[in-house]
């Protein structure tokens, strides 16, 4: 038996509940290691109707139920992130030693109830020691015993709370079983502290390795067949990590795994998807119906309702892509599958954990910048972010669509390797970068992979559907404040001043009254329309911006036309196929895969009356949008989960600073080889 | 654990984890890695002295300490030294 050096006993220092009742709403602080099935036992006790935010001052979201605990106290329940020990230079452990000291903006909590995983319990006691030492009423819901059992452990709950000088509750969190004893042993502690702190503390608790020897001595003391604990040889287990970690079998598998992922994200989300759009059409049309013409109207219609659509449509996938993550996290394969792609990653900067994310920026930045929480390293997570929405994202393939039909009309062969050829300088711009700012901004390497491997196991659906919840609901506070805001800026810009219909426009809607059949009234009031329209978005604000920035894209072979353009897109990228039909004379719901659309816009004439799109001016603007940073939800977003908008500047200002250095040489270098 | 200070003095003959075969059993020795990495791996359950298992060798490094699986980057592996304790 392992011998233990008892230091001089401490005295708890007084609180304010020690000894006495606690009235009023309690606060309880939720702690435990990674993988203890302490959010199981979070949504057992609240239900999942728990609120969702950030901790102060920090981008880690905290999650905050209600639960009756002891039969008449009120409780908030808050739900600390997984950590191994409140000592380490982590975030996570930062955040709980702050919550648990009542530092800062945190309100110091009544009690705090640690989740420990039965199976491995001499890890967990540490965290407990820590834990007891921060003199809080402390509970300890020992899970997954059925789990212990099974393994051949016998455990000893009265002997372990006799050694912790604490509650100790067998629990099996899964099955909810324990759990009413739970809520009785967390209404105890408050109704008196002193039930849940030890008199003495047998270890010094700024001396980790004391922590450890006692944690040590307590399992061999409180658990029979410690030497069977962890000697077993679960051969599944070792075959299934051989396989999913192989450098060949286990690439094959990620590679299956992420197609399925995917393949459900679009499968599903797409029904979803549509339904909202035709929601928010219809609700754009009702406000219309509703409103009077004018002001008020096209403020809602336009900027308010269209903007907040463009966004809200992700939804489906972002709750769809947490879900299918958080059920691939449970079943304990995805950190198996961070050390297959660390190999690849790891070259650039980047950790294995990046691939999610990367990935998933394929579909969409915004879900593919939020599943960045997967990464541990802060730094390994901020270059992520940065270089996530370099991956062409599916808002850039009406553009792809359309820049590719114009450079290879009739050559679907050559236009397809350069829609292929986009992808590859997006991947490639994001690794090279991640390697760029791992030198200079974020310096340093990868951290290097070390990481808890947990047991196999079923996933945990409603965990999944918590999880979605809560990560949908972010998505639309984001999109209901800061994109919403953005939307009416960029829609005031496009819509004001207003000014009279051109003197061309009412010359056409005069010939459109006194045609000689219908067809030919409505093809001539189309027009005026769209001369109307492009008369309002040549004199916007947006529009004058164009004429007083197009000095700047004139080297990259842009006209005015074309800075607006690009200007207007900056909102959202599949923006700019929109404004080029509109600038050539069509409706912004024209269809990029309609050949007349096309046509219309390759044959579209400069001021000047040369073409408007040239090889080499088309050339420049694919490689400017496969390298821009034009999304503004994005943005929101990066800023977001940064914590500081200098991030989301930087950025910005990156994406923007390549995507023009390579349009300007893709336009200059084609011209000097003659393809103008 | 030790430190990158400590881990240049071993007392016995320590090896090297990654020079070890899938199935061995050894004594945790030192590790020649950064503090913060350090202190990741004590708090993972690779203590001072703990006995651990080669489940699997190459990249990642999977050892068993207890009941917990950890991997570890090749890396990493070739840092933490060992006592060698025979075949589990």
């Amino acid at each position: 038996m392992a011998t233990v050096a008892h230091c001089d006993p401490e005295p708890a220092p007084p609180t304010p509940t020690a000894g006495r009742r606690h009235t009023g709403t309690a606060r309880i602080a939720l702690v435990g290691n990674p993988n203890t099935g302490k959010t199981t036992i979070f949504n057992r006790l609240c239900g999942t109707r728990a609120k969702t935010s950030n901790f102060p001052g920090t981008t880690t979201s905290a999650r905050v139920g209600r639960a009756m605990v002891g039969g008449d106290h009120l409780a908030d329940i808050v739900d600390l992130p997984g950590l191994y020990q409140l000592g380490l230079e982590l975030p996570e452990a930062k955040i709980a030693r702050d919550v648990i000291a009542g530092a800062g903006l945190f309100t110091r909590p009544d009690a705090v109830l640690v989740v420990v995983d039965a199976c491995n319990l001499t890890r967990n006691l540490v965290l407990v020691g820590e834990l007891l030492a921060s003199h809080i009423p402390v509970v300890v819901a020992l899970n997954m015993v059925d789990l212990a059992q099974q393994r051949g452990l016998s455990l000893d709950p009265v002997e372990l709370r006799l050694h912790l000088g604490c509650p100790v509750v067998p629990v099996v969190a899964r099955r909810g079983v324990g759990l009413e004893e739970l809520r009785h042993a967390l209404g105890r502690v408050l109704d008196d502290a002193s039930l849940g702190m030890p008199k003495t503390l047998p270890f010094d608790p700024a001396n980790m390795a004391a922590v450890s020897t006692w944690a040590e001595r307590v399992v061999e003391e409180s658990v029979g067949g410690t030497a069977a604990v962890g000697s077993e040889t679960d051969t599944l287990t070792e075959r299934l990590d051989k396989t999913f970690t192989h450098p060949v079998l286990g690439l094959v598998v990620f590679m299956s795994v992420m197609v399925g992922l995917f393949w459900t994200l679009f499968a599903i989300a797409t029904v979803p998807m549509a339904l909202i759009e035709a929601t928010f059409t219809q609700l754009g049309q009702r406000v219309g119906d509703l409103l009077p013409a004018g002001l008020l109207h096209d403020l809602v219609s336009e900027g308010i309702i269209g903007g907040i659509a463009g966004t809200v449509v992700f939804l489906p996938q972002i709750c769809l892509l947490f879900f299918l993550i958080s059920i691939l996290e449970d079943t304990g394969y995805l950190a198996r599958a961070a050390f297959v792609m660390d190999r690849v990653l790891c070259r650039f900067g980047l950790p294995g954990h990046a691939f999610v994310p990367l990935l998933t920026s394929h579909a969409c930045a915004l879900p593919g910048l939020m599943s960045t929480r997967l990464i541990p390293d802060r730094r390994d997570r901020f270059a992520t972010i940065l270089v996530a929405p370099f991956m062409s994202c599916s808002a850039r393939l009406p553009v792809y669509v359309l820049l590719t039909a114009l450079l290879f009309a009739n050559q679907p062969l050559f236009a397809g390797l350069a829609f292929a050829a986009c992808y590859l300088v997006g991947a490639s711009a994001a690794l090279v970068s991640a390697l760029l700012f791992r030198r200079t901004l974020l310096r340093g390497r990868a951290r290097p992979m070390m990481l808890e491997l947990p047991s196999y196991k079923m996933p945990s659906l409603a965990n999944a559907f918590v999880t979605a919840k809560d990560q949908g609901l972010a998505f639309l506070k984001t999109a209901g404040t800061i994109i919403m805001a953005i939307c009416v800026v960029m829609w005031w810009l496009n819509r004001f001043p207003r000014t009279a219909p051109p003197p061309e426009a009412d010359a056409l809607r005069a010939q459109a009254s006194i045609a000689s059949t219908p067809a030919q009234a409505a093809t001539l009031s189309a027009e005026a329309a769209a001369v109307t329209r492009r008369h309002a978005q040549a004199t916007s604000y947006a529009g004058r911006l164009g004429d007083v920035i197009q000095p700047v894209f004139a080297p990259l072979g842009y006209d005015a036309q074309l800075t607006i353009g690009v200007l207007t897109s900056f909102l959202a990228r599949e923006v700019f196929v929109s404004t080029m039909s509109v600038l050539v004379g069509g409706s912004a719901d024209d269809d990029v895969h309609d050949a007349g659309v096309i046509d219309r816009i390759r044959s579209a004439r400069r001021h000047d009356g040369s073409l408007l799109f040239t090889p080499a001016t088309a050339t420049s603007l694919l490689v400017f949008f496969v390298l821009a940073m034009q999304c503004l939800p994005t943005l929101a977003v990066t800023r977001r989960e940064t914590g500081h908008i200098k991030w989301a500047a930087l950025q910005l200002g990156y994406m923007s600073a390549l995507a023009y250095t390579f349009a300007l040489l893709a336009y200059q270098g084609l011209r000097l080889a003659g393809v103008s | 654990m030790s430190d990158s200070s400590r881990s240049l003095q071993p007392r016995e003959a320590p090896v090297r984890l990654s020079d070890l075969a899938a199935g061995c059993v050894a004594r945790l020795h030192a590790a020649n890695l950064a503090p913060h990495d350090c202190a990741l791996l004590r708090a993972l359950g690779l203590t001072d002295d703990c006995v651990l298992r080669i489940c699997q060798v190459g990249e990642p490094c999977i050892v068993q300490v207890r009941s917990t699986r950890i991997g570890l980057s090749k890396a990493v592996a070739r840092d933490i030294y060992v006592l060698p304790e025979g075949v589990g």
